[in-house]
């Protein structure tokens, strides 16, 4: 589907912060060692959504910003796969967090390219969370480089 | 199943109106019915005025800094509720879910304004007129103000006005659009929830009966309105036999000139916001586009105009899909229609057709029209006189910078014009020669930021002081002279 509205863009960043949320919180129950990583990248994406959201009540006006059109972005390009095999094994579901992780940052800074036309914040905001996720795929990497390492 | 009647908010309570005058509140988008509105009467106003009346004493005296702390209150609610409010909008107007955010915002921004009155509202001071002798100035607020306010910004209008008048210690009485009530019971409610004292703020649906009442009643020491050039006029002139002030904002025709060295893929995203934005329903909008350049630069750019409205996607503003929702009601749709017909038959092209519906999703047509552009339009025309208040857009062809800002002055609206260039000449020539109090450079939609007045000129204001801001401020007190000397 294509987002050609900020409407749009609100609910998908809603929609994907949520849906990587959910595979922490599964990986959290299932992987008790690492439970407080997964539950705190859980909170952070619901900082995320809700750093966007503010972003764009905060800026929006009804003559200069409500009827933004985007262009270029569409869902089909920004699909999730947060459903873990029973029997996944904890590199293995890190590998799937990287991927969506990946997914989400592209996301991102592809919605930060193309609404160059808003007020700067809400470039800005998106370009934020792409790079604090950057961060966090070092961490991960770097989760699963120990995990691959421990007998 | 039972349909809401809405209340009316008088002296701090939700009360029914004395009427058995009902209309119908319908959602534009999925002709279903919301609710009813009572038309209320004479004597409803006139309890609500005396409620205002009543309490004005009292708030006059409050503290500056503690009036204000009310609207601190407002602002935090506003924003807890900011989606609820923007859908109260879309519901019962029809505009888009983001368009009714963004009106929400500046609602909010209103209020936000409105907190810093103990600084706007401060007098000034001269020492020593004479040896020994002082003279100062100070605001004073003068007792009931009141609100009859338009469909279009149901949730927003009437906080141009509101939050200044009682931030400067008046009170006030809103009169919403019978057309577009409930925005503004969504409103009242938090008023209710924030406390304030009863009667500083009230509410009275209605129409016709209430809006005449409320301008004759001898309470009432000023009206602000946004609505129609001749109800406009009328509420003047009205408003001068009693002296009573008015902030009455009214029609607009729009042009918008479009260089030949406008950045066209840059304009293009505000010009659909101009024209096609709120359905053309806003008195800021885009109405005639005036191009000037070859043959070349103009075909490119009106194909290019044309192609970006026809691809605006059409339907309910609750879809987050949708660019344009329907027109408000209607009445309002076939009011569209017959200037689009009266375009076809003074001579204009339609390029696109608008009344060829292309809409997203299971929608009834009832109030559907598609984004409409019309070439070949003269300056005698209809379509490129009248208001129309859809969308719609006039293409005209002119010369030069000089022959489109005589055509924008030869128009009796004075709200708002933009040009669109990279040439800071054209661009000053523009700004400084042009009569309407609106003006955009490279801006399809001129809207005031809430620190700023509202302009507008000849047919589209009458009053000596706009709304919002620091003249909001002015509007709503009297200066009061001292002159002091102390033996």
């Amino acid at each position: 589907m294509k987002l050609n509205t900020m409407a749009a863009v609100m609910n998908f960043v809603s929609r994907m912060e949520s849906a990587s949320s959910a595979l922490y919180l599964t990986c959290a129950e299932r992987y008790p060692p690492l439970k407080g990583k997964f539950l705190s990248l859980a909170t952070e994406n619901q900082k995320f959504e809700k750093m966007v959201q503010q972003k764009y009540f905060g800026v929006i006006t009804d003559a200069i910003e409500a009827t933004f059109s985007f262009e270029l972005l569409d869902t089909d390009d920004y699909n999730l796969e947060v459903v873990l095999p029973e029997n996944a094994t904890l590199p293995e579901v890190l590998r799937r967090a990287l991927e969506i992780e990946s997914t989400i940052i592209a996301f991102y800074l592809k919605a930060a390219e193309v609404s160059t036309g808003l007020m700067a914040d809400m470039p800005r905001a998106f370009r934020k969370i792409a790079e604090t996720r950057k961060e966090r795929c070092l961490a991960l990497e770097a989760l699963a480089r120990i995990m691959q390492e421990t007998p | 199943m039972s349909v809401e009647r809405l209340k009316n908010f008088i002296n701090g309570e939700w009360v029914e109106a004395k009427t058995d005058e009902l209309v119908e509140i319908r959602n534009p988008a999925r002709d279903t019915l919301l609710c009813h509105a009572p038309m209320s009467t004479r004597a409803d106003v006139d309890a609500a005025v005396k409620a205002a009346q009543d309490a004005f004493h009292d708030w006059r005296n409050t503290p500056p800094v503690a009036r204000a702390r009310y609207l601190h209150r407002l602002v935090a609610l506003m924003e807890e509720k900011f989606n609820e409010l923007s859908v109260v909008q879309t519901t019962e107007h029809g505009k888009t879910i983001d368009e009714s955010r963004g009106e929400t915002r500046r609602g909010i921004e209103m209020v936000e304004v409105a907190t810093g009155i103990p600084s706007l509202l401060q007098g000034y001071l001269l020492e020593d007129i004479a040896e020994g002798v002082d003279e100062y100035a100070i605001y004073q607020p003068l007792g009931v103000f009141c609100c009859i306010a338009p469909f279009n910004f149901p949730f927003m209008v009437p906080l141009w006005f509101l939050p200044y008048a009682i931030a400067c210690g008046n009170t006030f009485v809103v009169k919403p659009s019978p057309r577009a009530p409930m925005s503004q019971v969504a409103l009242f409610k938090l008023f209710d929830e924030i406390g304030l004292p009863p009667g500083v703020v009230n509410l009275v649906h209605g129409a016709r009966e209430a809006a005449e009442r409320l301008l004759d009643h001898p309470h009432i020491q000023g009206v602000t309105f946004v609505g129609t050039t001749q109800v406009g006029r009328q509420i003047y002139e009205r408003c001068g036999e009693t002296g009573k002030r008015v902030i009455a904002q009214c029609g607009a025709k729009n042009f918008i000139v479009i260089m030949p060295d406008a950045e066209v893929d840059k304009a293009m995203v505000s010009l659909m916001a101009s024209f096609f934005g709120n359905t053309g329903q806003r008195c800021l909008s885009g109405a005639n586009l005036l191009v000037i350049g070859d043959d070349g630069f103009y075909r490119r750019f009106v194909d290019r105009f044309v192609q970006a409205a026809a691809s605006l996607k059409v339907g309910d503003g609750l879809d987050p899909t949708v660019q344009m929702g329907p027109l408000q009601n209607a009445a309002a749709k076939r009011r569209v229609l017959e200037i689009i017909e009266r375009g076809v038959a003074e001579g204009a092209r339609l390029t696109l057709d608008g009344r060829k519906l292309r809409l997203v999703g299971e929608v009834p047509e009832t109030c559907f029209l598609n984004p409409t552009v019309f070439e070949d339009v003269i300056p005698g025309m209809a379509v490129a006189r009248e208001e129309i208040f859809g969308p719609v857009a006039s293409v005209l062809r002119v010369k030069d910078l000089d022959e489109a800002i005589g055509l924008i002055n030869a128009s009796p609206y004075g709200n708002a014009s933009s040009i669109f260039t990279t040439n800071g000449k054209w661009a000053r020539q523009f700004q400084h020669d042009v009569d309407p109090g609106n003006v955009g450079i490279n801006v399809g939609i001129v809207a005031p930021m809430a620190f700023f007045p509202f302009g507008g000129r000849k047919d589209s204001f009458f009053g000596v002081l706009h709304g919002q801001g620091k003249e909001a401020c002015r509007f709503f007190t009297d200066p009061k002279i001292v002159i002091e000397r102390w033996f």
